[in-house]
């Protein structure tokens, strides 16, 4: 791990600071929109309350959105001319996959621990492994976006598509439980889009797989998507990157 | 000044990873040896091109302490070669050795390294910290304020890189060069899109550096810079070698001349032979009654023509440094296609 790369690389998230607002300031927005200030806030959902429920997606709704920035960014930057930059010094390709995994998981831990913070000032309520185990997922979990972000990146080649990519984010939010309660067909539906699993799982510690409908999820479901897109994103990731050095 | 960050230079061994002592190549290992190298593209998906070969069977070498000129047009495969010196791009078949060793193990080593095209920067860093971040990735290096300072860039130091023009971004790009402090530097077409003043500036930067014994190779389609800078010059066209020379010799073959003279049909054949052995003369060919000689020593050439084979209205035309430059780097698959191209575009009438 080289500490001067990756605090310059940090240096250059923190200069960007509409990307900043959008993966930090706009979940904490949404989470005191729909969590603090509704009247069902403290209404018990299994290990705690309905604020803690709101957190946790919008906590994880930021996460997503760090980590697919910083993955489609770093994709964008090595099909520009950086990789070859890079490919004259000693640096290894697995030491700046690592770097970058250690930027993005950083960068995805703020949305998370802001709106950790607000939530637990402003009546989010739940037990202390809900909390701990939450959290975890939310962060773990992100990583898959990484990759969404490194194929959209790789495969358009340029910062708008990265900035599309973040943006489709939110229609896989609503898909994925985080911003309304689904149900109905358009819940079955759903269950098979990429941030449903992942959210779902994030927020297991706290429902136990129980929805807003009353219905419940078993915890195979939402492993099971999580696992599926992680291998759809992965296998795209390398098509993508075999097919640019094909090019060339 | 931090010269003493080059072992090799100092005689001291090379600091080496892992089991490459054993392999440590004797010291008359050539800086760059490149033998039968062929590399291929595939062509986009859909399209109906065969297998392009950008690389078509290169051998060279270069001697520690050279400096050469890649010379060739767009598309020569310049580039493409000097990729696979760097370790950017395999071969699909041949070898490449770098001071005796992989691509790859010298740029670990920090023994080459390379001012690539444009483009390759991070446009939301500063000049610094651009350097500060690549020299993070060797384990010695010179230091950051000296390589900015050799580079030029002291005063442009904090700036973003997105701030700088194309000849500062070109002078970082050199600075980033210079952190391994390295015996083989490869510059690509290192002056691309600079006006005439970057381009002498940078130049000039080079003539400093270079005068201190750094093997230099570089590419340009610039005759004037190969002519400048080089002690040699390759000329690649169309993946092969063309020329190959001290830069003297190429211009030798670049200011002969095209002599001309319309000879008596009965010992054309007779006169075409005598042509051809006479020495410097580079080739001979017969258009209707009137020959077409091309030679170093017009002078010779022409006196045999109009004295001892009765030669009329005789033309004799400077081969231009652009003509001569076309002459080597165009379609070599056709043997004398090239000198028609000066035929057709009399350049200076002697007599």
């Amino acid at each position: 791990m080289n500490a001067t790369f990756t605090l310059l690389e940090m240096r250059r998230i923190t200069r960007d600071w509409s990307a900043m607002f959008f993966t930090a300031g706009l979940p904490a927005f949404f989470y005191l929109i729909f969590g603090a200030t509704v009247d069902a806030k403290g209404q018990d959902i299994g290990n705690g309350n309905v604020a803690m429920y709101v957190m946790i997606s919008m906590a994880a709704y930021g996460a997503v959105t760090a980590t697919t920035s910083i993955g489609g960014n770093a994709a964008v930057e090595r099909v520009q001319g950086w990789g070859r930059q890079l490919g004259l010094t000693p640096l290894a390709d697995s030491s700046y996959i690592a770097m970058k995994a250690v930027i993005a998981m950083t960068v995805a831990a703020v949305p998370v621990v802001i709106t950790y913070v607000l939530g637990a000032a402003t009546g989010a309520r739940g037990s202390a492994t809900a909390w701990t185990l939450s959290a975890l997922l939310t962060l773990a979990g992100s990583a898959v976006f990484a990759l969404y972000g490194l194929v959209i990146g790789t495969a358009f080649r340029s910062e708008a598509s990265v900035g599309a990519a973040a943006g489709t984010l939110v229609i896989f939010a609503f898909l994925g439980n985080l911003f309304i309660p689904l149900s109905g067909a358009l819940l079955t539906f759903a269950k098979f889009t990429p941030l449903y699993g992942y959210a779902a799982l994030a927020r297991y510690p706290l429902t136990e797989g129980y929805l807003p409908d009353g219905t419940q999820d078993p915890l195979w479901l939402p492993i099971a998507n999580v696992v599926v897109w992680a291998l759809v994103f992965g296998g795209l990731a390398t098509w993508f990157v075999r097919r640019g050095r094909e090019r060339q | 000044m931090t010269r003493d960050t080059t072992p090799a230079e100092s005689g001291a061994p090379v600091p080496s990873g892992t089991g490459t002592t054993t392999g440590r190549p004797a010291a008359t290992a050539p800086a760059i040896l490149l033998r039968d190298l062929v590399r291929t593209f595939h062509p986009l998906r859909g399209s109906a091109d065969t297998e392009v070969r950008a690389v078509d069977g290169v051998d060279l070498r270069v001697e520690e302490g050279e400096v050469v000129a890649f010379l060739g047009p767009n598309g020569a495969g310049k580039t493409t070669t000097l990729d696979m010196v760097l370790g950017l791009t395999e071969p699909t078949s041949g070898a490449v050795e770098v001071f005796g060793r992989r691509p790859r193990a010298a740029v670990v080593e920090g023994q080459v390294s390379a001012v690539l095209q444009t483009g390759g920067l991070l446009r939301d860093l500063t000049v610094r910290e651009t350097v500060r971040m690549i020299a993070s990735t060797y384990r010695r290096h010179a230091p950051v304020d000296d390589v900015i300072a050799r580079a030029g860039l002291a005063k442009l130091a904090d700036r973003r890189v997105s701030k700088c023009s194309g000849g500062e971004q070109q002078r970082l790009r050199f600075a980033l060069a210079l952190l391994p402090d390295p015996r083989l530097l490869i510059l690509d077409e290192p002056t691309a899109g600079m006006d005439v003043t970057a381009r002498r500036d940078f130049w000039d930067t080079m003539h400093a550096d270079a005068d201190a014994g750094r093997t230099v190779v570089f590419a340009t389609h610039y005759l004037e810079e190969a002519d400048a800078f080089a002690d040699r010059i390759v000329l690649i066209a169309q993946g092969r070698i063309v020329a190959d020379g001290t830069t003297a010799e190429i211009r030798a073959q670049a200011t002969g001349r095209t002599v001309s003279a319309e000879l008596p049909a009965s010992t054309l054949a007779a006169s075409v032979e005598r042509l051809r052995a006479l020495d410097g003369v580079r080739s001979v060919q017969e258009r209707g009654s009137r020959v077409v000689v091309s030679a170093a020593d017009s002078d010779a050439v022409a006196r045999l023509l109009l004295v001892e084979l009765g030669g009329r209205e005789l033309e004799i035309r400077s081969a231009g440094l652009e003509e001569a430059f076309m002459a080597l780097t165009g379609d070599t698959g056709a043997d004398g296609a090239a000198p028609h191209t000066q035929n057709d575009r009399p350049q200076e009438l002697v007599r």
